[in-house]
């Protein structure tokens, strides 16, 4: 038997949506849009970069809610269309990069980021946030993307299997070798 | 030992990570137990995790205000319904001309074919003595208007494939990112109708549309390709098929054709 749907629960404003009815935007992401600008934020390591991918992630979850079938919670399921629209984001840079900038590569946030840097930048810029951005940035795409799902998202390891299209065993194995190049990496790092 | 601690190396990582649950975790905490050099790794990469709690990102607050990543999101929401709406209405237009000639064309021909199929009375007059099916049109302006349609339909195939091929080089979206396969099932399909509706539009008219004769065979072995492709298909073999679709200039050559047909 179908559950009750609650007004203003994450299915009543899902099912909104799917129905075309757009004032049900600002609530749902007034509930996750910190969650997943956070989530971005890990894996884009740039604070604009972050900002559109919440965005983008919204107008997926607005176009795709019909698809949604109400069995799993929402958070999930936006998490999965958020790191998703990262990984999409970060390899359309790559690709830039790769055309614009054939001589080198060069780092990811000084050449995405412009103007004036924010609080968050200052933040990010700091000794302990940027020795983890570049180590995280070092990491091969997938092992981003799985360590990401589970340090910053605290998802399952079967979840983020679901949410990257990933076998058990390769997010594992991902994971393992995730971790022990971060701990190369950040070696002698205290926080 | 060493055989035993090599076998728990993954999951000693894992545990640290917090990411074990049920028997995996109880068994690799047995085995942590009885590890000295395992527990040393737990202990590190625990201190690596607390570490890594440190990461500003964990804690950091949007630029943006909540309002105004609202309106920006609602605005790209309008955007994009505009551009299906557009979309939509450019479809039902370019396909009313067709329609069109194609009730005008069923109205004419219709008659025809019932007289034709029809038994005569003895004695009647044969259709190539007299046409009473379209009175008022010779067969010089029927002839002009079966041309017509057929080089109407013919266009209209001619750019239903290319948008096929546009969407299968357009990079599809991943099914597989694990062994780099992507979605190509809804072109597969696609294709597959174009084909049958092939022999409706191109093959009952062949004299109409001769010039289109070398785009149309090209473009039936690339969505004849496209067809046969599995759904979830590996990245290459869609980069293959582009490559072969831009060695062509396929999409050029559709384009020239289709204006040519629609004169």
């Amino acid at each position: 038997m179908d559950r009750p749907v609650e007004p203003g629960s994450d299915r009543d404003l899902l099912a909104r949506l799917a129905a075309g009815e757009r004032e049900a935007l600002a609530p749902l992401m007034e509930r996750h849009y910190r969650r997943l600008y956070r989530l971005s934020l890990s894996y884009l390591r740039n604070a604009d970069d972050a900002l559109d991918a919440v965005q983008e992630t919204f107008v997926k979850a607005f176009q795709n809610a019909g698809r949604w079938d109400g069995s799993a919670d929402a958070g999930p399921w936006l998490s999965r269309i958020a790191i998703n629209v990262a990984i999409d984001r970060y390899r359309r840079a790559r690709r830039r990069q790769a055309t614009f900038s054939p001589l080198g590569e060069t780092d990811h946030d000084e050449t995405m980021a412009g103007g004036e840097p924010s609080p968050e930048r200052h933040a990010l810029g700091s000794e302990v946030g940027r020795r983890i951005a570049s180590a995280l940035r070092g990491l091969p795409e997938k092992q981003r993307a799985v360590f990401v799902l589970r340090h910053y998202q605290e998802m399952s390891l079967e979840e983020i299997g679901e949410s990257l299209g990933m076998r058990l065993g390769t997010v594992k194995s991902n994971l393992h070798r995730a971790v022990h190049r971060l701990r190369e990496r950040l070696e002698g790092l205290r926080p | 030992m060493i055989l035993e601690h090599l076998r728990f190396r993954q999951r000693v990582s894992l545990l640290a990570l917090g990411a074990l649950a049920g028997s995996e975790r109880a068994e690799t905490d047995g085995h942590v137990a009885r590890c000295e050099r395992c527990r040393r790794e737990v202990e590190a990469l625990r201190a690596l995790h607390e570490t890594l709690l440190a990461d500003p990102a964990r804690s950091a607050e949007p630029d943006l205000p909540l309002p105004a990543l609202v309106a920006r999101v609602e605005a790209k929401v309008t955007e994009t319904l505009a551009g299906r709406r557009a979309r939509r209405a450019w479809a039902l237009g370019a396909g009313l001309p067709a329609a069109a000639a194609a009730v005008l064309a069923a109205g004419l021909l219709l008659p025809r074919l019932v007289s034709r199929l029809l038994p005569r009375p003895a004695g009647s007059p044969t259709a190539e003595v007299v046409s009473p099916e379209a009175p008022g049109v010779s067969a010089a302006a029927m002839a002009r208007l079966e041309r017509t349609v057929a080089r109407e339909q013919t266009a209209r195939y001619l750019t239903d494939a290319g948008d096929v091929l546009v969407a299968v080089a357009a990079a599809p979206s991943d099914c597989d990112r694990e062994d780099e396969r992507v979605d190509v099932g809804a072109a597969s399909a696609r294709s597959r109708e174009l084909l049958a509706r092939r022999a409706l539009v191109v093959d009952a008219a062949p004299q109409s549309v001769a010039s289109a004769r070398p785009v149309l065979d090209d473009v039936e072995q690339a969505l004849r390709e496209v067809a046969s492709l599995e759904s979830c298909v590996r990245r290459r073999d869609v980069e293959r098929l582009r490559d072969d679709v831009e060695r062509r200039r396929l999409l050029m050559r559709i384009r020239l054709m289709t204006r040519e047909l629609e004169g």
